[in-house]
């Protein structure tokens, strides 16, 4: 007799419920074709639901079953805080970006459908314990984003971003599942908890197979993550996708990358870390030092932004350097709502659907719109790092994690880094507010205001206490 | 019987083909088939190493695979089609209107 396999419908009830969500914002518009309050409403419910769910996840975890779905899927703190993460990001990016939405007319219930299921695929995929599970997660959110690149389909600059993407995401996935096949190869197994066992049990007999698909897994995620040199293709997305819901399309895309990267080397592959550990430093320093570079002589601020992301991703490396999940978490969390805050920004001076966004926009802005220009004041220099805001203390979690490894050298360079990149983003600041403005009037704010409040306030409050946010990371840990 | 290392290596080379012509060619739909190579050379891994291993979970998870590069190539087609209306063009350097 068969033994049916055991089923956790809490491991993956937030994912369901945003998957049914998407479902039935796409029902209800074809049933009654409603005005846009409406995909709100359902949409909001949705998110709040899955994040019920997700928060019931915390409550009711314990370590001993955190394997669901015969291992398929875990339920462990780290898990549930990243998709907590994705789905505060989700709130925030459909906020930032229903100007935008609601402006697609027939077509925003497509635009909140494919938002919902690009979260359903990264929440499955921060969730999963199995390799080709990752992958499918992966998948369905990356394919419902190259679909989102390309919304704005009256603009050139959109399809030329969405093909772009879709061209360089698709490379990066085959890449990383070939890693996984010779991973599979190498060991018989799937499981990242299996892979672990083994390795820690096994001398492996002929390890190059393995070393071979750990080496192309980075490099996959690293794609995904924009880490140099993988990076190339997100400027151009970044600047040609529509202004509203770029912030959510880089959020989630790094959040769920880096939690990729961390659940696959700190739990999988630690074993092997001898290996991987200056293959992942060398990503990092690349990262910091071309992406602060390059974001120096960039004219356009979601250039600019993409290139401060690229730098921000190898400050998450560092944190994988140091073995710190804790740390790597804080930065992301903090980083997630810095970033749709910042494009939030973006769509307001630029407009929702706009291609790019000229500094010269931005002349004069600390005039035009204070608080607007306040606003987005406080959320660079807490992607800068400056004491005070949360960025400072994100930074420093994962620079301690490195130094402790004993990558003082890596830990040098990102502080050097870091000076550098404050550069650029008091550039930016300096422009708002010595500048004349080049355009009069003042600009209308949506419900992008809600998204500025709370990243100012994220940046603010938890730079100054840190400490609920870093109990929950400390209190994340995978299985 | 051939030993299964081979074709593990007929894989890597059909993944090395479709990741330098990924690289090298510039038509937006041949790019796209280098990477339809690239999951097809997966598969041939997955499947092998499964035959190796004595082990069903390789083979299954060449279905994942499959079904996964069906939707990619509903999306990507989809994505081609609607740029070349536009411009008449699927080359990859007619789309540079974005740079810094």
């Amino acid at each position: 007799m068969i033994t049916p396999p055991e089923i956790s419908w809490l491991a993956i009830a937030p994912d369901l419920a945003l998957t049914l969500g998407a479902a039935l914002v796409l029902l209800v518009d074809v049933q009654w074709k409603p005005v846009a309050r409406v995909h709100a409403w359902v949409s909001g419910v949705t998110v709040a639901v899955a994040a019920g769910l997700t928060v019931a996840q915390w409550i009711q975890a314990a370590p001993a079953d955190a394997l669901a779905f015969s291992g398929l899927i875990t339920m462990d703190g780290f898990a549930i805080f990243t998709r907590l993460v994705l789905i505060a990001a989700t709130a925030l990016g459909l906020a930032a970006g229903w100007r935008f939405v609601a402006g697609l007319g027939r077509r925003g219930a497509e635009a909140i459908a494919l938002v919902l299921l690009a979260t359903s695929g990264f929440s499955l995929m921060v969730a999963s314990n199995n390799l080709v599970m990752m992958f499918m997660g992966l998948e369905v959110g990356s394919i419902a984003l190259y679909v989102v690149a390309g919304l704005a389909r009256e603009r050139r600059e959109s399809e030329e971003a969405a093909i772009k993407y879709f061209l360089l995401g698709s490379f990066a996935s085959a890449i990383f599942i070939y890693g996984v096949a010779l991973i599979y190869a190498g060991t018989g197994q799937f499981e990242i908890v299996g892979i672990r066992d083994l390795l820690a049990g096994f001398v492996v007999s002929s390890p190059a197979v393995i070393y071979i698909g750990v080496g192309l897994v980075v490099v996959g995620l690293a794609f995904k993550v924009s880490a140099a040199p993988f990076h190339a293709w997100a400027p151009d997305v970044y600047q040609g996708a529509p202004a509203g819901l770029v912030g959510y399309m880089a959020t989630v895309a790094k959040v769920a990358g880096f939690a990729a990267i961390a659940r696959i080397l700190l739990t999988g592959v630690l074993d092997l870390s001898g290996s991987w550990l200056p293959v992942v430093a060398g990503i990092s320093v690349v990262s910091m030092l071309l992406g602060s570079v390059l974001a120096l002589v960039q004219g356009d601020v979601r250039r600019l932004l993409a290139y401060s992301g690229v730098s921000h991703a190898g400050f998450i490396m560092t944190g994988v350097v140091g073995g710190a999940t804790d740390a790597v978490l804080f930065y992301l969390a903090i980083y997630a709502i810095q970033l749709i805050g910042a494009f939030a920004v973006v769509a307001v001076v630029a407009g929702p659907d706009a291609a790019g966004s000229s500094i010269d926009q931005y002349r004069g802005l600390g005039r035009r719109s204070p608080l607007l220009a306040g606003a987005f004041t406080v959320i660079l220099l807490g992607m800068g790092g400056l004491p005070v805001t949360s960025g400072f203390v994100a930074k420093f979690g994962v620079f301690t994690g490195a130094w402790a490894e004993g990558y003082e050298w890596l830990v040098i360079v990102a502080v050097v880094a870091t000076v550098v990149a404050l550069a650029f983003y008091i550039r930016v600041i300096v422009v708002m507010y010595m500048d004349e403005a080049q355009e009069e009037g003042t600009l209308r704010i949506g419900p992008e205001r809600w998204v500025l409040v709370l990243a100012v306030a994220a940046t603010i409050l938890w730079g100054i206490f840190p400490a609920s946010l870093l109990d929950l990371a400390a209190d994340a840990l995978p299985i | 019987m051939v030993d299964v290392g081979w074709y593990m290596a007929l894989a890597a080379a059909l993944f090395l083909i479709g990741a330098l012509g990924m690289l090298l060619r510039r038509n937006a739909l041949v790019m796209f088939m280098c990477i339809e190579l690239m999951l097809n050379a997966v598969n041939l891994t997955l499947i092998s190493a499964g035959r190796a291993l004595n082990d069903l979970d390789g083979q299954v998870a060449v279905f994942f695979i499959l079904v996964v590069a069906a939707a990619e190539v509903v999306v990507g087609l989809a994505i081609i089609v609607a740029i070349f209306r536009r411009r008449a063009t699927a080359s990859v350097d007619e789309l540079s209107e974005l740079r810094g």
